[in-house]
Parts: C-alpha cells; structure tokens; sequence
C-alpha cells in the first residue's frame, strides 16, 4: 500500500505543537496559587538565579482584560479564582531550570472566601468572583451575553414557547426530577504546549489551538495591539476535545517572552492540565407534562451550569445546553432557565458536545420517568412526539433534513429493543452547529495539482485528509495531488473557528464555492467564503439556533451486579446521521471515538475536588476508557441520505451515551441521577429501591413488576 | 555521564544525568515518537521495546538502558508488517499514542504470533488511546498477525 512509509502518525515522525522550538528560546514554568481565592498581596523572586526572567503581575499593568464571550481574564491576576491560577511566570534556559525557578517565587496572599457549588453560588450572600461585573466581549461574541449584576451570573440564557402555565394546568401527568453531572478532563494525549516569539513589535506564537483567528483577537485586546500585529500558527495537535480554543497558555506565554526579549515555550505537565480548562459541571431539573395519551405539553428545564473561575465560552454552553435539552420533540409549552455560573473551580469550557451531554442525560432519562408513569413504551413516547420535517421547534425554527426518527429506530433495533426492552436504554439527540458562523478557504493552481488554504485545525479528527478528498472530487485529481499547509493567520483566509463538528459542513461548502470561483476565473486561483445566518435572542430563546442540525442516538444493553454495584455494559451502540459521508474510515474513527468517550463519561469519568483542589489530576486516578473497557458488542451506524448535504460527525454519539446507559439502568428500577454511574451510586439506587419496596409491602421479596412501577 | 546502548541498531553513547529518564534522553536524540504524557507509566506514550520488552520510557531511567538494545518507531523504519497493517486498518486518529500501540504490538506478536481478542485487550492494557481508536487498533493487530502467518 502506497501510503506506508509517508503517513508519520505511524512511523513517528508526525510533530505537534510539542515539537515546536525557535533559536534562543527559553522554556517556561507557571506559578499557580495554591488557594482557590486569594488575593494576591507580594510576589517576590529575589532568590531566583538572574539567568531567569520573573514574570509578575507589575509586568503587565499595560495589558487589558480579556475573554472569547466576556472579558473576565486577565494575562496575570491578582486575584487567583481557582486553585491553579496563574499568578507569576519564569522563564529559563531549560524546562527543568524554570521549574525550580517558579518554585522560588514566594507569592504572599490574602485568602478570601470561597465557592465550589453553582447552585449555592447564585445563593444571596455567595462570595462574589468579578464584583465588577461581567462585561461581554462584543463582537468576538456570536451571542448576546446577559449577565446578572452583582451576582455570579455571567450569563442568562431563556428560551419561552407557548404558554407553560397553561401546558402543565392541562398536563394530565407531570413528571419531575433533577439530574447532576460532574467536571471532566478532556485529557487530550498531547497536553498544552507553545512556543511564543517577538519581533519588532510583532507577536508569533506556534500553539496546538482550534481557534487561531479567536486566539488572535483576544491576544490582541489583551495587548492592545491591532490583530495584524500578531501571527498565530496552528501547530497539529495531539488531540484536544475542545480543550484548545481561545487562550489558555498563550496570554502569560506571549507576556512572558516579550519580557525576556527572547522566544520563550511552555510544554504544561499533566497535573496543569487538570486546572487549564475542564468540562462544566451541572444540575439540570426537569419538569415534564404530557396527555394520558403520552403526548408532551410542556417542559420546564432549570440549569445551574458551572463554568467555574472564568466565563470562557460559558455563555455558549448554557445556551446550547439549554436548548438541547428541549430534546428533538414537538412540545407546544416550553420554558428554559439556564444560568452560566462563576465558582473557584479551575474554568470550564468548550468540550466534545458542548453542554448537550449534560441536558441529554437529564432530560432523557427523564422521558423514561415519564413513559413509566404513563406504563408506555420508552420508545413509543419518543416516536409519538419526534420533531418531523416541516415542524417547528421551540426556538421557532423550521426543521429541515429531519432524521430523529432513523436514528432513534436504528437504536432500538441494535439492540432488539421492542422485543425486550428490560435491561436496555435509549436516547435520542437534537445538537445545533455554531451559528452564526463564517468559513472562507483558497485554491491555488501548483505545477503538480493545487495548495488549498484554510484556517480548519488538525487534531486528529481527519480535517485535512476530507479537505482533499473532496477537493479531489471537485477538481478531478487524486487527493494526494492536494496541498494543505497547517493554518496561519498571515497566509490562511477567516474562519470561524474548528469546534461544533462544523468544518467538513460549512468548508465543505466554503471549498465548493472556490472551485467555482477557480473555473469562472483564470483558473489559478479561487476563493470562497460561506456564511451561515442566525443566531439566538438570549432573552427568549427565539430565533435560529443552527443551520445545520446534528442528530443522533445511543442505544445500551446493561446488567449489574446488585451485591457490588457492578454494572456491566454487554452491548452499547452509537448512531450519528452524516447527511453525505466524505471520508467513510475517518467518519468510523470518529463515531467510535465519540462514543467511546460517552461511556468514559457515563461509567467513571469525573475529576474529584476537595475544597477546590483537584485530588484525582493524574491518569492513574482519572480513568480514561482503555481498550480493556470496550463493551462486549460495541457498535455504531452512519445514516446517510440520498442528496443529503454533509453534515458533522464528531460529536454527535458523545451525549446520547450517559441517557441510555442511565435508562437501561432504570429499567432495572435503579434510579441514579447523577454522574458517573459508579458502583457507589449504583449500591444506593438499589438499597433505595429495596426501601421503597419496603415501605410499600413489607413483604417485598415477591413485588410484581407494577407495584415496583407505582411506587417508584 | 555517558550511557551506552544500541539504539534502532546502531552503537551510541548517550550523555545524561544519573536520575533522568530515557524518555527526556531519546527526545533530546531527535526521537519526538517517544512522548511523554503521562509521566507515571500509565499511558504508553513513550513506550520503546529494550531488549524486545516494551518499557515505559517516563519510568525507566536512562543508565537503566546501558548496554540494552532499545527501539523506537523511527528503528521499525516503516516497513514493518505492524506499520503496515496500522496503516491498512486505519488505526490512528491524532497518531500521538500510535507509536507505543505499534511497539507494543510489535512485542506482543514476538510472543504470541496469534493472539485472541481478549489477549490482545490484555497486552495493551498500558496503551491509552484518547481519541478512541480501540475498534481499529485491534483489527490492525489481527492483520498483522495475519500477514505475519502468510509472510512465515
């Protein structure tokens, strides 16, 4: 096969931001304060060897807030909101050199109280992070940020439809439960890593990020500088999962080597990455009233969302977290509450299904609630209320290209659920795509085929090899005649960014215009740019949440063990609907990825915190899935369509795994609700169980099966 | 001090310290498919076979590899049948941990031409993939002990 030999994924050749290095450059290590609140009162470096270059919040009293939907964060603080903040930088001639340097650094603070719970955060009295109050990024911003003043609210996100008063008053069975998930690590192999460099005023940074024309944006605020003072390039990552967009590393970095007038790198060591950027945690409370008939009226969703010391793109997850959580259902009343919360957790932020995994898991399980008390079928009252074509949803959009029902079905089948459903679970996934959003890319003709340039990211995912294979269709030559070169925001045209499984959509499309382009003009060149319109009022809810959406489901055949917790997943099965399949080995990869991470999260997947401090940030105490932990049959399906456009895959099966674990679960009458279903958690639902039956009967050892169901 | 090894099949004589890893000592010799993740030998990221036995390089002190014959991807040249079927079986999303699932494969099939599945699971149970590519790695596995059997 032609291919041995060059792809450097398999030789070890392949370099990542990891690899990145400058003549000169020094290497650079953090000083993080150890206390989850604190003010910040001396730092002091006399004892540091003076080859090292101290970075300390003096340093940067020229710098400017900055923040991708709120500029919250600032290049030093001086006030540490979470347990890892960074307060103080030191640079060395060696990696090893900057450690012990940053251990030098005696930091002198004030503790200040505290707050570790979303919901006791938005309590009277709670601490306050950002007394100052949140102020929205403008429009770097793709929504409207509606803080809450004086509170820790950085963002309120409503969604109003019908009449939920009058929906539940004529709701003949109203359901209600509250869900919980926890932090998680998007523990990409790779971790952080970037080397930053000046020249005559001039900033480069090679960094693995999706998002450089985001990165450069913020840089520049923060700096002060105009955007084409500063070059970002993306170097290929060593996967990410959402863990590399807008700045992390980048701000202190860049500070740094402008202070030591040298290129300066940072490699972070795995216990950072713990406290860099992290999966928001969440309390969902559903409420759901239907007809007799299983036919949904009204849905009430409250959502505490957890973005922990800094709003990142928290304003972003509560809104689509909302919004998902409606589920893919015709549902006339609805009414969404959902609340970005600042706590002194390390921040939150953008990870594999963006918020939808966390109001999937609660409002999913909650169809199972209801479908019980209704004595139907689970599968039965998701098909009686799916989104059809034509309908309209609760943000008052039409829907298009409609495939819920597929998806949902092809579930159940794999797991020959109408036949029996005991012991198995389902979920069905509605998950909007970044609107509005904007991708742009170039064709130039080269002596031996064409150079494509485009900002679309390598992570992993397959981005460029879809890139040629469709360019390769539209040009009528052979993928490998087609150059891509990693994005650089001197040389690549704007894109939005690489998150929300949107680039093989919207570049796909933004490629097909610049074919056109190419064949209407001299043939050299060609440009094309794709918008897609739209957007939400945050205040209602109403509006276009996305052009374009991901559907999906999951299907789990499970058994436990009642004596130990044990649960045992015999059979899980992912269904993503693709639209058109571009790269069918790279969409495989992707969908089996995916899914494989959803049972992480359902099975064992959360970082522990004690008082703010991560007790478990390593990958001996995380558990990340192991080869060991696939499930006996572990399958997965790709639904196309007949002229269907293309449409993203990389998340789609993430967010309906934890529902139809959690309800294959409930089908057993063990009731957990929070996140992951551990084997302690597992142990409680059964011995509640056994008190329930208990109370009911105090004979319970023969219960039937519908007692077991009223009183639940 | 200096550390004698051979290393992808040559005689070398690498300088290091008496306390630094063999992962920090190879990546310094230009070998970047040794990469440290984990830093507690859980990952496999940096694996590389001494003496045919895959190690973990973020646990194994360098001095530890005196006198050893210590492999890396960059030694299998790639041409090697478990390269080959890696390739074949799309086996790899980011490529990051690719390099100790092929040395590790390498190693398993030196004792067990044929493996089963569940042997297979077992003998990467040092082998994090984060991106999921499990399905696949498996069925490289299976090709290459596969090819390995026709090639004999």
């Amino acid at each position: 096969m032609s291919a041995v030999g060059i792809d450097p994924r398999v030789t070890g050749a392949q370099r990542y931001a990891i690899d990145a290095e400058r003549p000169g450059m020094l290497h650079a290590a953090f000083v993080r304060s150890p206390h989850p609140h604190a003010r910040v009162l001396s730092v002091d470096a006399c004892t540091v060897d003076s080859e090292c270059v101290v970075l300390t919040p003096d340093d940067v009293a020229d710098t400017h807030p900055y923040g991708c939907q709120v500029r919250d964060e600032s290049v030093l603080t001086r006030v540490a909101r979470h347990a890892g903040d960074i307060v103080a930088a030191v640079a060395a001639p060696t990696r090893t050199a900057a450690r012990e340097a940053a251990r030098r650094v005696e930091v002198a603070y004030e503790e200040l109280p505290a707050i570790f719970d979303p919901v006791a955060a938005v309590a009277p009295g709670a601490p306050q992070l950002h007394p100052q109050g949140a102020r929205s990024a403008g429009e770097a911003v793709s929504i409207g940020v509606r803080p809450l003043p004086a509170t820790n609210v950085c963002h309120r996100f409503r969604l109003v439809h019908g009449d939920i008063a009058a929906g539940f008053a004529e709701a003949e069975v109203v359901v209600q439960q509250a869900f919980r998930t926890p932090s998680a690590a998007h523990a990409p192999m790779e971790p952080h890593a970037a080397v930053a460099e000046w020249n005559d005023g001039r900033l480069t940074i090679w960094t693995g990020t999706q998002t450089p024309f985001n990165l450069r944006a913020d840089l520049a605020a923060a700096f002060g500088i105009a955007e084409d003072r500063i070059r970002i390039v993306s170097e290929i990552m060593g996967g990410s999962f959402g863990a590399k967009t807008f700045v992390r590393q980048e701000a202190v970095l860049a500070a740094l080597a402008r202070k030591a007038r040298r290129p300066v790198k940072v490699v972070l060591d795995r216990i950072e990455e713990f406290v860099t950027l992290n999966r928001h945690p969440s309390v969902i409370r559903v409420r759901v009233g239907a007809r007799r008939d299983g036919t949904l009226l009204a849905k009430e969703l409250d959502c505490w969302v957890d973005t922990g010391a800094y709003a990142d793109c928290g304003p972003g997850v509560a809104t689509k977290l909302g919004y998902a959580g409606v589920g893919p259902y015709r549902i006339p009343h609805v009414r969404v509450d959902a609340l970005a919360i600042y706590t002194n957790l390390p921040p939150n932020g953008a990870y594999r299904g963006y918020g939808a995994m966390q109001s999937v898991w609660a409002s999913e399980r909650t169809m199972d609630v209801l479908a019980e008390r209704l004595d139907m079928s689970p599968l039965e009252l998701r098909r009686r209320n799916l989104l059809r074509e034509g309908d309209v949803f609760a943000t008052g959009e039409v829907m298009h290209d409609v495939q819920f029902e597929r998806c949902l079905q092809a579930a159940a089948d794999a797991v020959d659920y109408e036949r029996e459903p005991r012991g198995k679970g389902l979920c069905v996934l509605l998950k909007g795509m970044q609107t509005p959003s904007r991708a742009a890319i170039t064709i130039e003709r080269r002596a031996m085929g064409y150079a494509i340039r485009t900002a679309a990211c390598e992570m992993g995912q397959g981005v460029h090899r879809s890139l040629r294979l469709m360019g390769a269709q539209m040009l009528g030559c052979e993928p490998g005649q087609i150059e891509i070169d990693q994005p650089d925001t001197d040389t690549s045209p704007f894109d939005t960014r690489t998150t929300s499984s949107r680039t093989t959509h919207m570049m796909g499309r933004a490629l097909e215009a610049a074919v056109r382009n190419l064949r209407a003009g001299d043939g050299e060149r060609g440009y094309g740019e794709i918008h897609n319109e739209g957007g939400l009022d945050p205040d209602t809810g109403q509006g276009v949440a996305s052009t374009h959406w991901h559907q999906g489901a999951a299907a789990a055949r499970v058994s436990v063990d009642e004596e130990t917790g044990k649960l045992s997943i015999e059979h899980l099965h992912g269904v993503a609907y693709a639209g058109r399949v571009i790269n069918p080995e790279g969409a495989a990869l992707q969908n089996e990825g995916a899914l494989l991470m959803g049972l992480g999260t359902a099975l064992f997947e959360a970082i522990d915190f004690a008082e703010g401090q991560v007790t478990n940030a390593n990958l001996s105490d995380y558990n990340l899935p192991a080869m060991g932990d696939l499930p006996v049959r572990f399958t997965h399906e790709i639904i196309e369509r007949e002229g269907a456009e293309v449409h993203g895959l990389g998340e789609t099966v993430l967010p309906p795994v934890p529902a139809a674990i959690g309800n294959a679960l409930y089908s057993l009458g063990v009731d957990v609700p929070e996140l992951p279903l551990s084997a302690e958690r597992i142990l409680a639902a059964v011995d509640a169980r056994k008190e329930r039956l208990a109370a009911y009967e105090p004979s319970a050892a023969s219960t039937t099966s519908t007692a077991r169901r009223e009183i639940r | 001090m200096k550390v004698g090894m051979q290393l992808n099949g040559r005689p070398v004589e690498l300088e290091c310290a008496p306390n630094e890893m063999l992962v920090e000592v190879l990546r310094r010799e230009g070998l970047g498919s040794v990469r440290q993740t984990c830093g507690i030998g859980v990952c496999g990221a940096c694996t590389v076979l001494v003496d045919g036995e895959p190690v973990s390089g973020c646990l194994t002190l360098a001095p530890q590899a005196a006198g050893r014959d210590v492999t890396t991807a960059e030694g299998l040249a790639g041409s090697d049948p478990v390269q080959r079927a890696f390739v074949e079986s799309h086996a790899y999303q980011c490529g990051w941990c690719t390099p100790g699932f092929v040395l590790t494969a390498k190693a398993l099939l030196g004792d067990n031409p044929d493996p089963d599945e569940a042997e297979i699971r077992e003998a990467f149970g040092g082998n994090l993939c984060r991106c999921g590519s499990y399905v696949k790695i498996i069925d490289a596995v299976l090709r290459a002990a596969a090819e390995l059997a026709d090639g004999r």
